[in-house]
């Protein structure tokens, strides 16, 4: 299984979930967050803004998926400008439902 | 080292934090965060009864099929019901103890008990000593 954490646009937030569950994959968690990336955060006139806000979408998926829903997140969150976010995939070894007990995503 | 992601029912909380005490690994990450599962979040005010009535709009009950969402421009689509998500990093040998301890605590067999999720960490470090691997998180 892989974690997928994506790091988007708040604006771009619906549009991301909404292909997300089109394609099936409703289950997902939000977590707004701040950051900076390459730029050191935006510089707007003599404002400078260290730190955006952004919101982190976090799935877990099975292996043969993670390619589609990077795929989905990478097309509907882009606009082509810096600020875009990142994508993040990383292993899970083992993932339960505590509802059940099992050992199934 | 593993790391061990749980969400969980708010109100599971404090259960939670005490289990953990009583095992021995008492140190965790603890997260607001919003989410749905299967169920899509659509049917949560029925079957979560900590859901607050602000999340219950119109479409409440109603599972929203992504069909009609994909096509029309709805208000608020998906419902998100508000969970505590935590971290916790552990060794190898206690991840599977940690586990059913977990399920033990947050079971109650209704649907939005969670979920956890394990991962491998390759190394940590306490940055006050400087220890790392595993006497940083002993």
């Amino acid at each position: 299984m892989k974690m997928i954490r994506a790091f988007i646009r708040p604006e771009k937030e619906q549009e991301v979930i909404l292909a997300l569950e089109g394609a099936g994959f409703p289950s997902l968690t939000k977590i707004p967050v701040f950051g900076r990336g390459k730029q050191k955060g935006l510089s707007v006139g003599p404002v400078h803004y260290d730190e955006l806000p952004k919101t982190m979408i976090m799935t877990v998926v099975g292996n043969e998926d993670a390619d589609k829903v990077v795929s989905i997140i990478k097309e509907k969150a882009r606009t082509r400008f810096i600020g875009d976010g990142k994508i993040f995939v990383s292993p899970v070894e083992s993932a339960y439902t505590v509802r059940t007990g099992e050992a199934t995503l | 080292m593993k790391e061990i992601t749980v969400i969980i029912r708010r109100d599971k909380l404090p259960e939670t934090k005490k289990v953990m005490d009583e095992l021995g690994y008492p140190s965790l990450t603890i997260q607001s965060v919003e989410g749905r599962g299967r169920q899509k979040g659509a049917m949560c005010a029925e079957m979560d009864s900590e859901m607050p009535d602000s999340y219950c709009t119109s479409v409440k009950l109603t599972p929203t099929p992504s069909s009609y969402a994909l096509e029309h421009t709805l208000p608020k689509v998906a419902l998100f019901v508000p969970k505590r998500l935590l971290t916790i990093v552990v060794p190898d040998d206690v991840v599977i103890k940690i586990v059913k301890s977990l399920i033990r605590v947050n079971q109650t067999g209704k649907a939005g008990d969670g979920k956890i999720f394990v991962s491998p960490i390759d190394s940590a470090l306490r940055v006050r000593t400087g220890e790392s691997d595993g006497e940083a998180i002993a």
